[in-house]
């Protein structure tokens, strides 16, 4: 420590400043070559899927074997625009895939409300010393304003973390995180790089993701409305294909002749009809908001309080048969002039049926199954062509609405009781 | 003078500095390295590197003013403010002091440190030679982070 | 006015406690340690004010004061002469902090609580570095005698 050198200490101090300078700059070129590399490597692999887990999965690897982040993951933002879900992630067990992050809740939640990047490498100390401010908040009564530590997805003894928001234009499409267990373990260049990646995965993510949507929504569409199948897609409404049970309007219906319709005439009227039939009757099922869940032919199967849920299913049920029914009605009146002797016959129930997707890989339908579908279908096999019977409990939902008449108490196959029917007559 | 619980963290283990300030009312800061809180309870002696020390000695000797900060790891933090008295080198019952100080304070930094962190810290917190300075306690205030932080409690 | 090295920033990252010194117009010196100093650009630092104390009090009245720094990794510390030059309440700097703030005292239930007030804008006056000195001195006793 003793410095007798007092004299050339200064030079000294100088040549070591320099090298010190040297040194840095001699990394900094390093690594500015390498960002070239990487932004080639990585936009070529990035472009050449629209798949959005390959997608994810290209950004995390570059994010170890290039940029050398042991821990990383990806969040995109969810239909509402206020939460964030963890969709991929890198050196993590477990993988936290699914985890939810509200705006504004640690660094990641506040990265996606600023829509700006953060680091920081002192997250031990500070969490800490908050937690110290807290107490002391909390022993002094002055707690009323906080509330719960929000908890993250991530690693447990975090120290660093580094969090870039995913912009395409001002949009906001997700978060891209890395973390360590160091203090202090990434610096300004790291934040370069991961800002040059950030970008290029921004665009990749959300072409994906829109890509994603469109084949949902045609594959979708082929059971719902479009506005429901939009709704779906982008997250307002919960996965419909996913096994559950709900309180359901079920409407069976089918035309009355057609069988032997179908047998006599030529092919091309029977596709003919049926084309001017479906076009009329799935005009009338979207125009009431009802779900198609299967049509074979003649016969069709539509129900209400699902996927979307409404306050009125069995009203819509009665007033959808009720149009369709005059529709049908015109239709038969111009049919019967090319000598086709048509009409149409509807069952309505209403009860619990357990929903979601029938089927195998490949061809998944969309399924209802339950007493109530039996019952509809029953009610419709009774009815007369141009009668809707409603089961009991329809009929006393819609009362207000509709005169009807008493059928009486019904023997239909597959019920061990009868079961009371009311023909609908018409809207009050 | 000074508080039982004061007294306490003040034995440490704590992470300690004291600021003085030149004639021009420019403030200076030193690294101090133990402490010892006397009997009387309204005098602390304070342990400085010899090599830091000039400039918190001239300040003394100007103005006689000195804050003296001082926190546990868990941020229960205290500040004296009072008057130099004296000064002298450290002896080796200081030293000890300094030792068995440290000791207590590696333990205490491996709870919020990683190692590579809470050893080479504290193996800084004990040098030879080193000045004692000592001075009267005038005031004592709250420093712990939050409310009340500033409070004089004696 | 001095420039801060590239070097000192390690020693910004909050990850040891820095110490700030300030002195009151009546001569009072005060001595707190700080979580963090905040580097602005190599001639300007940044503290910030969630509380009002005596720092915030003193430098209004007299804006010099003293900021020290520990790097966490080679331990080398810095002694910075800084001067109070102004607040700020909005803007990139406020916001930077702000950011911080936000995240971490979301993370411990203090969302809206813990509230950043303003960020104190510092020119820097002088710089110097205290190499971290190797003491020749007996290494730490651990409890069970082993060194």
């Amino acid at each position: 420590m003793g410095a007798d050198h007092s004299d050339t200490q200064p030079l000294r101090e100088q040549i070591a400043q320099n090298q010190h300078t040297i040194d840095r700059l001699n990394r900094e070129l390093a690594r500015r070559s390498n960002e070239v590399r990487i932004i080639q490597q990585i936009s070529q692999e990035i472009t050449s899927t629209l798949d959005l887990d390959e997608v994810l999965g290209i950004v995390l690897l570059a994010m170890e074997r290039v940029l050398g982040f042991a821990h990383s993951m990806i969040l995109l933002t969810d239909a509402s625009a206020e939460r964030l879900r963890l969709a991929a992630s890198r050196g993590y067990e477990p993988s936290g895939v699914g985890a939810e992050v509200a705006f504004g809740d640690g660094v990641i939640g506040v990265v996606a409300s600023r829509r700006k990047m953060m680091r920081v490498g002192n997250l031990g100390a500070s969490v800490a010393y908050l937690r110290g401010v807290r107490a002391r908040l909390e022993a002094a009564g002055q707690m009323t304003g906080g509330g719960e530590s929000a908890v993250l997805p991530g690693l447990r003894d975090a120290q660093s973390q580094l969090a870039l928001p995913l912009l395409v234009k001002d949009r906001l499409v997700g978060v891209l995180v890395v973390e360590s267990a160091r203090p202090t373990a990434f610096d300004e260049l790291d934040e370069i790089l991961l800002g040059i990646v950030g970008n290029q995965a921004a665009t990749a993510i959300d072409n994906a993701r829109t890509y994603r949507m469109v084949e949902s929504l045609s594959r979708l569409k082929r059971f719902f409305s479009p506005q429901l199948a939009e709704a779906i897609v982008t997250g307002g409404a919960d996965d419909p294909l996913k096994t559950h049970r709900r309180e359901v309007t079920v409407v069976f219906l089918d035309l009355r002749g057609f069988t032997a319709f179908a047998g006599s005439a030529d092919p091309e009227e029977v596709m003919g009809v049926l084309r001017e039939y479906h076009a009329e009757m799935g005009k009338l099922i979207l125009e009431h908001e009802g779900t198609l869940e299967r049509f074979t032919g003649d016969g069709m199967m539509i129900f209400f309080n699902d996927p979307v849920q409404v306050d009125d299913p069995a009203e819509r049920a009665v007033r959808m048969a009720v149009a369709m029914r005059d529709q049908v009605t015109t239709l038969i009146g111009r049919w019967r002039k090319r000598g086709h002797d048509l009409g149409l016959g509807v069952g309505i129930a209403q009860g619990y049926a357990t929903i979601g997707a029938i089927g195998f890989e490949g061809r998944w339908d969309y399924g209802a199954i339950g007493n109530v579908t039996n019952l509809a279908a029953r009610l419709c096999g009774e009815a007369q062509p141009g009668q809707i019977l409603l089961s009991a409990r329809v009929a006393s939902e819609v009362e207000a609405l509709v005169e009807t008449e008493d059928m009486g108490a019904l023997t239909l196959k597959g019920f061990a009781r009868s079961i009371p029917a009311f023909n609908l007559l018409r809207l009050k | 003078m000074i508080p039982d619980r004061v007294a306490e963290v003040l034995s440490g283990p704590a992470i300690m500095l004291a600021g003085t300030r030149d004639a021009a009312l420019r403030g200076a800061h030193t690294t101090v390295v133990g402490a010892i809180v006397h009997d009387d309870r309204r005098t602390v002696t304070f342990f400085v590197p010899e090599s830091r020390a000039a400039r918190l000695l001239s300040d003394l000797r100007d103005n006689g003013r000195v804050a003296f900060g001082f926190g546990s790891l868990s941020h229960e933090a205290y500040q004296l403010k009072g008057t130099y008295l004296s000064s002298r080198p450290t002896t080796d019952a200081d030293l000890a002091q300094q030792e068995a100080y440290r000791t207590k304070l590696v333990a205490a930094f491996r709870q919020v440190y990683p190692e590579e962190i809470a050893r080479p810290l504290a193996l800084g917190y004990a040098y030879h030679p080193a000045v004692a300075v000592t001075f009267r306690v005038d005031e004592v205030f709250l420093q712990t982070p939050g409310p009340g932080a500033g409070t004089r409690m004696a | 006015m001095a420039t801060l090295p590239e070097e000192i920033k390690a020693a910004m990252q909050g990850v040891i406690p820095s110490h700030v010194v300030t002195c009151a117009r009546d001569g009072t010196p005060n001595a707190t340690a700080i979580s963090q100093v905040y580097w602005v650009d190599p001639e300007h630092v940044a503290l910030s004010h969630q509380f009002f104390n005596k720092t915030v009090r003193n430098v209004r009245e007299n804006p010099r004061a003293l900021a020290w720094l520990i790097n966490p990794q080679t331990f080398d510390a810095w002694d910075l002469e800084i001067e109070f030059d102004h607040a700020e309440t909005s803007g990139p700097i406020f916001d930077a902090l702000d950011m911080q703030i936000e995240a971490i005292a979301s993370l411990v239930g203090l969302k809206g609580v813990f509230k950043l007030k303003s960020a104190d804008i510092y020119r820097v006056i002088s710089v110097t570095k205290n190499v971290a000195e190797r003491i020749p001195l007996p290494d730490i006793v651990e409890p069970g005698g082993e060194r």
